[in-house]
């Protein structure tokens, strides 16, 4: 290094190592209380009275994964369509009450549920609630509402269609899930032009039923005065348990094989493998958690230093593991410099096989059980942090006691753990890759990895 | 409404670091921040993007944390770490359990006295940096739209008109001599605020905070570009090309007021009149009513930054209206907020709406996993910008005591065409690139 020292010294640090860690302080799990109403809607109550504000969310456990083979995105369009009418108010009066109540209103649906949620001032809490209740039970699906909510969603449909990162997952998703509808992320054009308003009718009759129902509520209210405000908006609510169908396997894939979706003009190639892992009911999903904070989901990650803070190959490196309530999987993602895009893949698989053949070493070890249980702790502070918490834990029924064991639980885990969760669930030989960029440019390196499929995208195959 | 306070400490040290805390005992967490007065907006002529570049040098090793060791002592911290690079500052921050707050205050002590770096880190960091280039503006649809394509348009002044992700050949052009220099020259003690949120005790907070930076010497000869602008006489537009997506987009800004004028807080609630989810007049008549668009929204910075600065307008329109048709029906909206009064309604229920969007942005801000950033974030607005930290407790008031007449007067004065910029992103070809 050749500084050219024209710049004055600043005197030295009082202290040239790090300071240790004072004694770590007891995170308080806020104070819950959970119940069922006679309908079948499970209740989950947390008090945090720092910001005069509440967070509801109340979830149906249905969402596109139940359409996805007729109707793709449908649930998606229900939901959109939720918040635009119901037989006492109309959209317009909707967002009037949202806006003199301080509030923000979400519907939306995943693949495994459907939700609404509403945060607003606590003065408000019975409105609130009462909004939601509402939207809950007595949704209209104005025609002309539909009409325009489905036009909104057709020209979205065809933004996503040129955004790299959606066109990646979407492709992912279709590999790894094969006749399994967690396969279908999103509608194409045509079926957004094919939904009609009685099949949203329908879909919201049968799906936003209390039956198998969770509302969560966090903020700044008592507990006593939210369940009685709960009883009175949903107790009389009775409708019957909707029938989940069951769902054809996902594929076993066996060896590496290269999906290319070809974007005319990408001037960067996003590139996004994965496999197959497990969801957050499975007894290794902690140690599984473990080893992707050390293989790449953390900032000081490996992959992170190599691809990133070594090489520059790439300012967003990223590992995670995914659950849905069926299954999980594994994903790693990079958007790089279209020259690179070989050497990102040799060095994500470089990674993945070291992490799978040698075991960690004890700082590593203890500096990942460390992130993931500081992190843990830092979702607590937040309302949004806290309900997503919760919502975590009930959603996917986890054991009660889930989040005050979590941080234990990761303590616990060796660098066997993580050598296991790798070689399990890092699946390094049989990984599909997904590359989407503009084909001229990354073909030849794609084909160093396997064989290779090219799409357009729209979805078709042309290669 | 109910009575709110947050608690609000500070002082400043002897080389002119001022020091914030604010106690809150939520979880054990704390968020720390040191903020910069050094923005893109301020970074010397002809070097775009170089306060950016820089930003991402801060984290490449400094006296006593080598390359990656800043990190990897917050990430085993259990904290999570991030820098942004804003018109008017540049911040760090970190949110970790409290137990690290001694541990990263050493950091960023240490960081704020010497920075660490060679040519290699240097080379890395702006090829990482164009790759962030291209995954947020030059690979997306609508990447940039409009951040970065209404600045030049809309002002005159280099400081507040230029690329400020930084063109490559800029990029190309930094030494690591200019590194330092600017380091030397921007992150002194006087030209900063260190802000400590969470679960801590003020006085240990100011007693950590005076240890660890209380010898590092201030920089009297600190610069401030001139960023003033000359007055806009007339209407100025400009046309980009949209390469990937398919619709036609719209962005309209209108220069705000000054800061610190009363006139300031009613652009802020005008801007949440016509802006903010589908209740603000913008997206009820173009989205909602007329159709003509598929989404129009829109926002004012009003605490967060200390320069020209525009309340702007985003609307994506459907391709089978023409540009002059949404237009039109854009400025309808805003002829009857010259034309009529806001209703006492209206006003009071964008009011609550006000209100508890400021408590949701203290609250958090920056995601679930960084409490409190947004509280501390302007906190350090008002100590860099406004001197006065403990504005956090009575800025709401200048905005709830807004009137229907000054919003009147304002849009009379302010939302007028030779005080906008139009930019016209559009499509390369019907369909996008495929």
């Amino acid at each position: 290094m050749t500084t050219t020292s024209t710049v004055p010294q600043r005197p030295a640090s009082p202290q040239s190592t790090p300071p240790a860690l004072a004694p770590e302080r007891p995170v308080q799990w806020p104070h819950r209380e959970v119940r069922t109403l006679a309908n079948g809607m499970q209740v989950v109550l947390a008090e945090s009275h720092t910001f005069p504000k509440i967070a509801a969310q109340l979830y149906f456990r249905a969402g596109n994964a139940l359409v996805a083979h007729r109707s793709p995105g449908l649930a998606s369009m229900a939901a959109a369509v939720v918040r635009t009418g119901t037989t006492s108010r109309s959209s317009h009066r909707i967002e009037e009450d949202l806006r003199r109540m301080g509030a923000d209103l979400g519907t939306s649906a995943g693949a495994d549920s459907s939700t609404i949620s509403v945060a607003g001032l606590s003065e408000f809490s019975a409105g609130l609630l009462d909004l939601v209740g509402d939207l809950a039970r007595n949704a209209s699906f104005p025609e002309e509402e539909f009409e325009r909510e489905r036009r909104q969603r057709l020209e979205e449909v065809k933004i996503e269609r040129t955004t790299p990162g959606f066109l990646a997952n979407e492709r992912l998703r279709r590999v790894l899930f094969g006749k399994h509808p967690y396969a279908i992320v999103a509608p194409t054009e045509a079926q957004v032009a094919a939904y009609e308003r009685a099949h949203l009718v329908e879909y919201y009759k049968q799906h936003y039923s209390p039956a198998d129902a969770l509302l969560i509520v966090v903020g700044d209210f008592a507990t006593s005065e939210m369940f009685a405000q709960i009883e009175r908006t949903f107790g009389d609510w009775r409708a019957p348990q909707p029938e989940a169908p069951k769902s054809a396997e996902p594929p076993h894939h066996t060896g590496r094989h290269v999906h290319l979706v070809h974007l005319p003009g990408s001037v960067q190639t996003q590139v996004l493998l994965g496999n197959l892992a497990i969801t957050r009911r499975a007894p290794d999903w902690h140690a599984t958690v473990l080893a992707n904070a050390i293989y790449g989901g953390a900032f000081h990650s490996r992959l992170v230093i190599n691809i990133r803070e070594q090489k520059g190959y790439t300012y967003s490196p990223r590992s995670g593991v995914n659950p849905l309530r069926q299954y999980g999987y594994f994903t790693v993602s990079a958007a790089v410099r279209n020259d690179v895009a070989a050497a990102t893949l040799t060095e994500v698989f470089y990674e993945m096989d070291r992490i799978r053949a040698l075991p960690v070493t004890p700082e590593e070890l203890d500096s990942a059980r460390s992130y993931l249980t500081g992190v843990f702790s830092l979702g607590v502070a937040t309302l949004d942090g806290l309900s997503g918490q919760l919502s975590t834990v009930y959603l996917d029924k986890l054991p009660e006691g889930y989040l005050e064991n979590y941080r234990d639980r990761v303590r616990a885990l060796t660098a066997d753990d993580v050598i296991a969760a790798a070689r399990r669930h890092f699946d390094s030989a049989d990984a599909q890759i997904v590359i989407v960029g503009d084909r001229e440019q990354i073909a030849e390196q794609a084909a160093l990895f396997g064989d290779v499929s090219t799409y357009n995208a729209q979805g078709d195959l042309i290669g | 409404m109910k009575s709110f306070k947050i608690p609000v400490e500070h002082t400043t040290l002897p080389n002119g670091l001022r020091v914030v805390v604010s106690q809150d005992r939520t979880a054990p967490v704390v968020t720390v921040g040191v903020y910069y007065q050094i923005g893109f907006r301020l970074e010397p002529h002809g070097r775009s993007g170089f306060a950016h570049l820089f930003e991402h040098m801060m984290f490449q090793g400094s006296e006593n944390a080598g390359k990656m060791e800043h990190i990897r002592l917050i990430n085993s911290s259990g904290g999570l770490l991030n820098g942004t690079t804003n018109y008017d500052l540049t911040n760090y921050f970190e949110s970790v359990p409290s137990n690290a707050l001694e541990r990263v205050l050493w950091l960023e002590a240490d960081r704020m006295r010497a920075l660490k770096v060679d040519d290699e880190n240097l080379r890395n960091q702006r090829d990482v940096v164009k790759e962030e280039v291209r995954v947020n503006v030059m690979n997306q649809p609508y990447g940039g739209f409009p951040w970065l394509d209404l600045p030049p348009v809309a002002f005159r002044n280099w400081q507040n008109a230029h690329n400020f992700y930084g063109d490559f050949a800029d990029l190309d052009a930094a030494s690591l001599d200019d590194v330092q220099r600017f380091f030397h020259t921007y992150y002194a003690p006087n030209n900063a605020v260190l802000l400590m949120v969470g679960d801590l005790e003020p006085a240990g907070a100011f007693e950590m905070a005076r240890r660890y930076f209380a010898n590092i010497p201030a920089n009297p000869k600190t610069p401030r570009a001139d960023v003033t602008e000359k007055p806009q006489t007339e209407e100025r537009r400009g046309h980009v090309e949209e390469k990937f997506g398919p619709l036609p987009a719209i962005a309209i800004g209108y220069t705000l007021p000054e800061r610190g004028t009363h006139e300031r807080n009613v652009a802020g609630i005008v801007d949440r009149v016509l802006h903010g989810g589908r209740a603000g007049r913008v997206y009820r008549r173009l989205v909602l009513e007329k159709q003509i668009a598929v989404e129009a929204d829109g926002h004012a910075e009003i605490v967060d930054t200390n320069g020209p600065t525009q309340m702007v307008t985003r609307i994506f329109h459907k391709p089978e209206f023409t540009t002059d048709e949404t237009m039109t029906a854009f400025d309808e909206v805003i002829a009857e907020l010259h034309d009529r009064e806001i209703s006492e309604e209206e006003l009071d229920a964008v009011k609550v709406k006000f209100r508890s969007d400021y408590y949701s942005m203290l609250e958090g801000g920056m995601g679930s996993y960084m409490p409190r950033f947004g509280l501390m974030h302007y906190l350090a607005c008002f100590t860099m910008f406004d001197g006065d930290p403990d504005r956090i407790n009575t800025v709401l008031d200048g905005f709830l005591n807004v009137t229907p007449a000054e919003a009147q007067a304002y849009a009379r004065k302010y939302l007028v065409a030779k005080n906008r910029a139009i930019v016209f992103r559009t499509p390369v070809a019907k369909g996008g690139a495929q």
